[in-house]
């Protein structure tokens, strides 16, 4: 069946769409609700395309392809009409970034996402690095949004079980029901309510636990926005290494992909877009393999305590151990997570090395879990692989040797503990429940100086026995054991049970509970149990503040605008001694980090401040969790020096995102004074603007931008001032406050104006007093601390690449300790969880 | 489960017999059911479900997108507003806005309490007394903001003497 596609003409085959068959031919089509792994839906019509004598233009997703069609996709009438559909679309979509002048910029500066609570515009977007509408949105060059967009104030569910959901990034596309439906049989999620309150959700407002979801986590994989996201991976960005593996937690071995960023698996999905994998295989693996509690070092038993020491060291003192129990004295225990490989070089150090019939493979039960039920009496001395053998029967042997991934009491008490690589850590041949041979393809590293298992045993049987035939590698152990690599795949027809019915996954891997490592397993164990966690909602409720409040007590909480929120806490000491320009330190409770923030109002006579809170992060996430009534564990100020006030002349004072908060008290101080001052407040669109009252208040001239031109004029802070410039006004003096980036263009675009130019710089200050040296900046080639010299510094002299890659040198830390798949409450609740206050960055 | 939720239950299946148990068949037994029991229920929802073999979450998204289906009990009263042609030009609307103000609900909604629910309708068929309001198909004339809240203030006295009463 021939058809031309813009001019070449193309063999088509029965069946195909418009729009498959473009794509198999490298045209490509511009589309958006449609999915590889799901039937056409025909509801974006970003795909439209025009076909010589079909009237209108139909949609390449769902039209067959036909004898004889003569198409066309790039004509410039599609073109304008594609735009104009995503248009509207991201008329109900915080798109301000999509059509921001200076984006490309700003992708440079920062490069990646901000860990934000509610996502307001693509830079602070978890899907910013993958998403599919950004893409759209360039190809078909969309500039502007044709009316001031809606933003939904939903708030952001963060209480399920692994999954993140901000319902106001939804483009109702469809992907995730048409998926889950799919994938379950039936649609545990489903639009639901009418016109323009339709949304993602469950039937009477039942979690998604209640709705029958077995967290397959197939919704969030097809997902082209950020609206559904797995709590783990968000943070991370775009993966730099895709392979291809199978999953060993079951003996289902599903094939899956794992995405690994900086030899570090990030996030896990099954490899077959038609069939899902189980809630362990999509969202347990990285979590478990990256928990802080992993063995890393070798440890050998000294004087009572077990040691660290290297591996040289570790292997000798295991042959010296073993060297007395060889014959029916000692045993060999493993499971069958371990891949043949493996397992082949055990079973034969067990019988040629140690010359010991006890080779012992536990099958793990349907839960996974491997205990062993009868060692022979006259065992002396065991290597064991796993948490496999009872406590109680410890002092049965006199050498325990442990190759294991976390420590427990079996560890503690053995006299050699081995780090071992384990799942995507290594690779190998594993044997699913059908007797098939699968691939296990390493994937990531492992944590510190562990190894694979056959690598440590072999060094173990070649310092005991000369005659140790050794391999070089898993390959030559394939080999030997005859398996064709050639003949290993990840062909798959069926869904593993788990993944129709969440109480058929397994519980425990080598011996080890995995709720202890992977959080959102918990969350989901509260949820069969009927307790889950609520995440706290800003509902507000009646509270009755005493006449006189602890000190460090917040009398007032509101969110301004999405994400962002002012802060009254009853603090006479700090208000007494404020002065414009100067910071508080917060610390929410005894173990949380400590945070700047801008004091951006103060009233002395109340005994009370003023601070504006943008959600950013794990401390001001566990910020904006304090509720009125509530108590801060302490606030320190006012710190930093304060701004100069006298007679400057013209002031202009540009403020962004969570500075503006901070500009009302300088304004007013400085007009006071007798200066005259031009406020420009900057926000990505109109429902981002706050303050708006408060600064034409205490300025002499007020002007809001939005990138998107829907309040005030377009663009940022600096558009407003340069168009002031070139009206002619004369400005003495440019005072900018905001974030880095905001603060940095200011600083680019004014540095040829010759007119002086402040910053507020608040990086990362730790301890606010000079003396860690975290907030530690360059201006003007001298080295300077924001904390105690700053805030306020010369714009064009600071170095800016130090400050974006100071923040960025935090964010590493700070996305593992946001990353537990807990539901966020649960975080805040259990300061505990990993026994120590450092959140597992430690 | 309780005898009441095996009797809602028996009471639903002999309701939806008279459909086939098809995708086609969820307006038809939403209709059903709401006519039966005044409002669609989670438990009747889920046993839709089970009979249609749908999810709960594909009928409720079908239930939500009609305006006619409630999902709360309807409340003791039912206040009516009407919204026909002479009650409209007679400013209703300002009635509606009124009931909005006191009862702190939207129109199709039930006040937590139980006792009113508020609903908009096409006509009661009284154009000469407009603008109208009925309560459990009493009506009442030449409605003014304050009249209604005088009348709901009534409505309340009473529930509040039954209730002082029984104690
Ligand atoms: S989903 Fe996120 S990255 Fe994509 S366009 Fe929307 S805000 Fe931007
Ligand atoms: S995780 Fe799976 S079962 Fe749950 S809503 Fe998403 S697709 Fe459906
Ligand atoms: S949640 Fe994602 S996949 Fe689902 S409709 Fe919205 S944008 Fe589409
Ligand atoms: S991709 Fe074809 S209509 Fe959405
Ligand atoms: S915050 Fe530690 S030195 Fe400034």
């Amino acid at each position: 069946m021939n058809v031309v596609i813009d001019g070449k003409t193309i063999e088509a085959i029965k069946g195909e769409t418009i729009l498959e068959c473009a794509l198999r031919n490298g045209i490509s089509i511009p589309h958006l609700c449609t999915h590889p792994a799901l039937p056409p839906f025909g509801a974006c019509r970003i795909c439209i395309v025009e076909v010589e004598g079909m009237r209108g233009y139909p949609t390449s997703c769902s039209t067959p392809i036909a004898e004889g069609m003569v198409i066309h996709t790039q004509t410039e009438a599609l073109r304008l009409l594609r735009r104009n559909i995503l248009g509207l679309m991201m008329l109900e979509h915080p798109s301000a970034c999509l059509v921001c002048e200076r984006r490309e910029l700003c992708d440079k500066y920062r490069p990646k996402s901000e860990k934000v609570g509610a996502t307001t515009g693509c830079h602070t977007c978890n899907n910013k690095e993958v998403c599919e509408v950004r893409e759209l949105s360039a190809d078909l060059g969309l500039a502007e949004i044709m009316v001031a967009p809606k933003y939904h104030y939903k708030p952001v569910e963060r209480s399920e079980p692994f999954i993140d959901r901000d319902l106001n990034l939804c483009i109702l596309c469809g992907r995730c029901v048409r998926i889950c439906k799919l994938h379950q049989g039936k649609s545990v999620i489903d639009f639901v309510h009418r016109s323009s309150q339709t949304h993602i959700g469950q039937a009477f407002g039942k979690n998604l636990h209640e709705a029958g979801c077995t967290f397959c986590g197939s919704c969030v994989d097809v997902c082209p926005t950020g609206t559904l996201s797995d709590r783990y991976a968000k943070w991370f960005g775009r993966p730099d290494a895709e392979i291809k593996t199978t999953c060993i937690y079951c003996d289902e071995a599903c094939a899956l992909t794992i995405y690994a960023v900086n030899n570090k698996a990030v996030m896990a999905k099954g490899l077959y877009d038609h069939l899902p994998v189980c809630v362990l295989g999509h969202f347990a693996i990285p979590e478990f393999l990256n928990s802080p509690n992993r063995l890393r070092t070798p440890q050998i038993r000294v004087n009572k305590v077990l040691r660290p020491v290297t591996s040289e060291e570790t292997v000798q003192r295991c042959a010296e151990l073993l060297k007395n129990y060889t014959g029916t004295s000692f045993a060999f225990i493993c499971d069958t997570s371990s891949t043949l490989e493996d397992r082949h070089v055990f079973k034969k150090f067990t019988q040629e090395v140690m010359q010991s019939p006890y080779y012992f493979e536990i099958i793990p039960d349907k839960k996974g879990y491997a205990k062993v039920a009868n060692i022979p009496e006259e065992v002396k001395a065991v290597i064991t692989t796993g948490l496999f053998i009872p406590q109680e029967y410890r002092n049965r042997f006199e050498v325990v040797i442990a190759l294991d991934i976390f420590p427990s009491e079996w560890t503690k008490s053995a006299d050699v503990v081995y780090p071992v690589a384990t799942f995507a850590e290594t690779s190998g041949t594993v044997l699913d429940r059908n007797n098939q041979l699968r691939p296990l393809v390493k994937a990531c590293n492992p944590p510190g100086e562990a190894l694979p298992e056959w690598s440590v045993i072999q060094q173990i049987a070649k310092t005991i026995s000369e005659n140790w035939k050794e391999y070089t590698s898993v390959e030559d152990i394939s080999r030997e054991l005859g398996f064709d690599s050639a003949k290993l795949n990840l062909d798959r027809s069926s869904a593993p049970p788990a993944s129709q019915n969440l109480k058929e996954r397994r519980e425990w891997f080598k011996g080890h509970c995995m709720e202890n490592y992977v959080t959102g397993l918990v969350a989901v164990r509260n949820f069969e149990e009927g307790n889950p966690h609520e995440e706290k909602t800003s509902i507000k409720i009646e509270v009755n503040i005493p006449e006189n409040p602890e000190h460090f007590t917040v009398l007032s909480r509101r969110e301004l605008v999405p994400n962002t929120y002012e802060f009254v806490i009853y603090a006479p000491a700090i208000a007494r001694k404020a002065s414009p320009g100067q910071f508080v330190i917060v610390m929410v409770d005894e173990s949380s980090e400590r945070i700047p923030y801008s004091l951006s109002d103060w009233d002395e006579n109340k005994g009370t401040i003023t601070l504006v809170i943008q959600e950013k992060g794990l401390s001001s996430r566990k910020m904006i969790s304090v509720m009125e009534g509530e108590r801060l564990a302490h606030v320190v100020g006012p710190l930093g020096t304060a701004f100069e006030i006298k007679q400057y002349g013209t002031i202009a004072i540009l403020g962004g995102c969570y500075g503006i908060g901070a500009v009302v008290r300088l304004s007013r101080a400085l007009r006071e004074k007798g200066n005259k001052v031009i406020v420009i407040s900057e926000a990505r669109s109109h429902y981002m603007a706050y303050y708006e009252k408060e600064l034409t208040a205490v300025s002499d001239r007020f002007i809001q931008t939005t990138i998107d031109a829907s309040s005030g004029e377009k663009g940022h802070a600096i558009d407003g001032l340069k168009r002031l410039l070139q009206a002619g006004e004369k400005i003495d003096l440019i005072v900018a406050v905001g974030c880095p980036f905001m603060m940095m263009i200011t600083a680019n675009e004014t540095r040829d104006t010759g007119i002086k130019a402040v910053c507020a710089l608040n990086p990362i200050m730790l301890d606010g007093t000079g003396m860690c040296g975290a907030c530690r900046i360059s201006v003007g080639g001298e080295t300077k601390f924001a904390c105690v010299d700053g805030p306020f510094f010369d714009a064009h002299q600071v170095d800016w690449d130090e400050v974006r890659d100071r923040r960025e040198a935090y964010s590493a830390e700070e996305i593992q300790a946001i990353s537990f798949t807990m539901p966020s409450t649960t975080i805040q609740g259990e300061h505990h969880y990993h026994q120590c206050s450092c959140m597992g960055r430690g | 489960m309780s005898s009441s939720h095996s009797e809602l239950v028996s009471g639903l299946q002999q309701l939806f017999q008279k459909y086939p148990a098809k995708r086609s068949s969820i307006i038809p037994l939403l209709q059903e059911v709401q006519g039966h029991y005044g409002y669609i229920s989670a438990p009747a929802v889920d046993a839709m479900a089970d009979y249609l073999g749908v999810s709960a979450s594909e009928i409720y998204g079908v239930a939500s997108f009609y305006t006619q289906f409630k999902f709360t009990p309807p409340g003791k009263y039912v206040i009516q507003i009407c919204q026909g042609t002479a009650c409209h030009v007679r400013a209703s609307s300002i009635i509606l806005e009124a009931l909005r103000e006191e009862l702190k609900i939207e129109p199709g909604h039930t006040t937590p309490d139980g006792l009113f629910t508020l609903e908009r309708v096409a006509c009661v068929g009284c154009c000469a007394l407009a603008p109208v309001m009925a309560i459990n198909g009493k009506v009442y004339a030449q409605m003014t903001q304050d009249k209604v809240c005088e009348v709901i203030k009534e409505y309340r006295q009473k529930e509040e003497n039954k209730v002082g009463k029984e104690k």
